[in-house]
């Protein structure tokens, strides 16, 4: 017998079900599903039967970046309470997408009655998002999807005041150190990133600073060529470049 | 006694037209629109107002610095030495770009023999016989110019390999202008950009490109970013390197530009503003109570880089156009352009697949409208730099199926890349195209097919649309949207969007 998930092509055979408990962590490759709603779009995805709401369509200024259909995704998180437009939410998700083309992760669900996106997420002006760690801006630590150098606005913003913070002090060093780490999965895998993803995280973080005016000779750019080990729960702040001014 | 005949046509329409503090129908009936060539060296004074007949009614230019004397002026003479000048392909009448329209009549009129047929770009290959037609055909049939870019560029190592599919020009193929020649060159086909309204076009965004996260370029005159949006490959910061590009390759020039005749050209350029002015349906677009985005004085006047958004959408409201009475066929259209400015700004669909649209942190797909991305107020481009990939060159969504069954001028290329690469976003690896984009500037697998956006204006005066001239009409060009994008759009709001359009 099959359990409809959602109303339509999601169906898990009840055997396959795990429970989702709240506080539990879950990290696991998969490919997204959008959800259709009255007003925005929501973002979900499957796992050992259970449906999960990773977050919905906003933009770029917003702390969730949305997965894609055409690839597949990393999503880590922790299981919430409650159902948020048809799943269980995923708390503080990283949704990373892979890069490589996954032409069948094309699953698109149309609008239910009753099944709504919640209200907008609003970034507060000013408040740190998640993924960067940057009040002291003598020393910022920024966090990177799988696999990825990309730099939304809150890195750019966090760098800007770095660069700021390194001319107001006239810092004699900044140090730029990437990571790239490795990805338990709920199923027991290990997802390690390429190799020399720190460096080239920390080469272009390095560059934009060099952009920004800080003195490329007062720069230097480490990465540990290892990858950070995985746990299956603090994975995501693994993949990071740690900015220092000294 | 030619360039006497253009000053004194001139001045005949400046004096009967002053639309820019909307009078009551200056642009209508009455007026005597100019609609004559004008050519390199010709002479006369360009009035500060002119108005230009096209198939929809008529584009009003406005030159915000009163009359330009034409004689001995750069923009407008031959300075290079092959007979053009930057007016040659930024004509007024055309809303300082250059229609088909204009250049099969130019064909007409002078047997094939104006610069602006030149072999260098304004033929499919220069090797071919330039006295035939066909051998203009790109030119004469889609308004495009040839563009011959560095394979490799300089100080690029490319993600990606090109082979040659299809050369139905031959050009890349060809023993001396090709890739495969001693300074191997990979030629691409495009429409010239409107010379107008540049405020809205080179406009920097801000110290970072948002959908990249990279540093923008910098403006080597000024130190400051640079909007990325002049060029179709947005491969020039700054106005002055453009007019110096434009200078050498198209005009055959040889010592740069002087720094005084740069100056007279930019001066021109960045004073000029473009926008349609009265519609056939719908009468004069300027009258004192009309739309805040319409006509070349409201272009001119409204504020530089406001984002699309509730309070600002991107052509303002058509509040006063809406509704109409059914029995008044001039208040129905523009009830059906106010309608139009709605399905524009409002109307949401899903947009998938657009590299640097879809590939930013937007989702893919998202939903959203036209306005999301053409989201720069009165101009229609991106704020951001607005280089994306809609598919109009790339298979399986260019423009045309004949592109691939050889029915078509187009070239095609199979772009292959490298392995440690990123792949394009949502092609993979393999891609054909018939127009890699700015991925032919900067070497990037995920720039494939990327085009920078144009600005919406003066479109019913500079037809065909797209890039690489493949939509023939406003029609064509919503049409192509609606099948991209699985819009199903009604022909209400397809008739509406091209009424919104036209009059822009």
């Amino acid at each position: 017998m099959a359990v409809v998930v959602a109303a339509f092509d999601v169906q898990v055979p009840e055997a396959r079900q795990v429970a989702a408990k709240p506080g539990e962590r879950r990290q696991f490759l998969t490919c997204p599903i959008v959800r259709d709603t009255k007003t925005q779009p929501c973002w979900l995805a499957e796992y050992e039967g259970q449906l999960y709401y990773l977050g919905q369509q906003s933009g770029v200024a917003g702390d969730f970046y949305p997965p894609q259909l055409g690839h597949q995704a990393l999503v880590e998180g922790t299981v919430g309470e409650g159902r948020v437009c048809g799943g269980i939410p995923l708390q503080t998700v990283k949704v990373s997408v892979m890069r490589e083309l996954t032409p069948a992760c094309s699953t698109m669900l149309p609008a239910e009655d009753g099944i709504e996106a919640p209200p907008p997420v609003v970034t507060p002006r000013g408040q740190a998002p998640s993924w960067v760690k940057a009040a002291d801006p003598a020393n910022v630590t920024l966090y990177f999807d799988f696999d990825n150098e990309f730099l939304s606005v809150h890195v750019t913003s966090a760098l800007t005041a770095v660069a700021r913070h390194a001319a107001d002090v006239k810092a004699s060093r900044v140090e730029v150190v990437g990571y790239r780490a490795a990805t338990r999965l709920s199923g027991g895998q290990t997802l390690t990133e390429r190799p020399d993803m720190g460096g080239i995280r920390a080469r272009k973080v390095a560059g934009v600073l060099t952009g920004l005016g800080v003195p490329a000779a007062a720069i230097s750019v480490s990465a540990p060529d290892a990858a950070e080990r995985a746990d299956g729960v603090n994975d995501p702040w693994n993949r990071r470049v740690v900015v220092r001014v000294r | 006694m030619r360039a006497r005949v253009l000053t004194l046509c001139l001045v005949a329409v400046a004096s009967v037209v002053t639309f820019l503090e909307a009078q009551s129908d200056p642009t209508g009936a009455s007026a005597q629109p100019h609609t004559s060539w004008v050519a390199p060296g010709s002479g006369g004074v360009l009035p500060r107002e002119l108005v230009f007949a096209n198939g929809l009614g008529r584009l009003g230019v406005l030159n915000m610095d009163g009359p330009i004397e034409t004689k001995g002026h750069p923009f407008f003479e031959a300075v290079g030495a092959n007979g053009r000048a930057c007016v040659t392909c930024h004509q007024p009448a055309n809303a300082m770009s250059v229609s088909v329209e204009t250049i099969r009549e130019r064909w007409r009129a002078t047997n094939g023999k104006d610069p602006i047929f030149a072999a260098i770009d304004g033929s499919n290959n220069p090797s071919l016989p330039q006295e035939r037609a066909g051998s203009h055909s790109l030119l004469l049939d889609r308004g495009l110019f040839r563009v011959a870019m560095p394979w490799p560029p300089a100080g690029v190592t490319p993600e990606f390999g090109i082979e040659i599919v299809r050369d139905p020009t031959g050009v890349n193929r060809d023993a001396v202008y090709g890739l495969g020649s001693v300074r191997p060159t990979v030629s691409v086909f495009r429409r010239p950009r409107p010379a107008a309204n540049l405020k809205y076009v080179t406009s920097p965004d801000g110290l970072f490109n948002v959908k990249l996260g990279v540093l923008m370029d910098k403006d080597p005159d000024t130190g400051l970013p640079s909007s990325m949006n002049i060029m179709a490959d947005a491969r020039v910061p700054n106005l002055r390197i453009q007019a110096q590009s434009a200078y050498r390759d198209h005009q055959g020039g040889t010592a740069p530009l002087s720094p005084a005749q740069v100056e007279r050209i930019l001066g021109f350029e960045n004073q000029v503003y473009v926008a349609q002015v009265w519609d056939v349906q719908g009468g004069s677009l300027i009258e004192p109570d009309g739309p805040a985005a319409l006509g070349p004085a409201n272009v001119a006047r409204n504020a530089v880089h406001v984002l699309n958004s509730a309070k600002t959408p991107a052509f303002h409201f058509f509040d006063t156009w809406q509704p109409a009475p059914a029995s008044d066929a001039k208040a129905a259209f523009r009830a059906s352009v106010a309608r139009g400015n709605d399905v524009f700004v409002n109307r949401r669909f899903w947009v998938k697949d657009v590299a640097h649209i879809n590939s930013i942190g937007l989702a893919n797909p998202a939903k959203r409208s036209c306005a999301v991305c053409h989201n720069a107020q009165m101009s229609g481009m991106d704020l951001a730099p607005g280089w994306v990939d809609l598919g109009t060159t790339n298979y399986p969504t260019w423009t045309e199926p004949k592109v691939w069954d050889e029915a078509s001028d187009l070239p095609v290329f199979k772009l292959t890349c490298k392995a440690d690469a990123p792949p394009h976003p949502f092609l993979g690896r393999v891609i054909y195209t018939s127009d890699p984009g700015r991925a032919l500037v900067t070497g990037h697998c995920a720039d494939i097919g990327a085009i920078t956006m144009g600005q919406f204006r003066g479109l019913a005066a500079r037809a065909p649309y797209f890039s690489n001239g493949s939509a023939k009409d406003i029609r064509e060009l919503v049409d192509y949207y609606d099948r991209r994008f699985d819009m199903r759009l009604t022909g209400q709001e397809k008739q509406d969007l091209i009424n919104f359009l036209g009059v822009l």
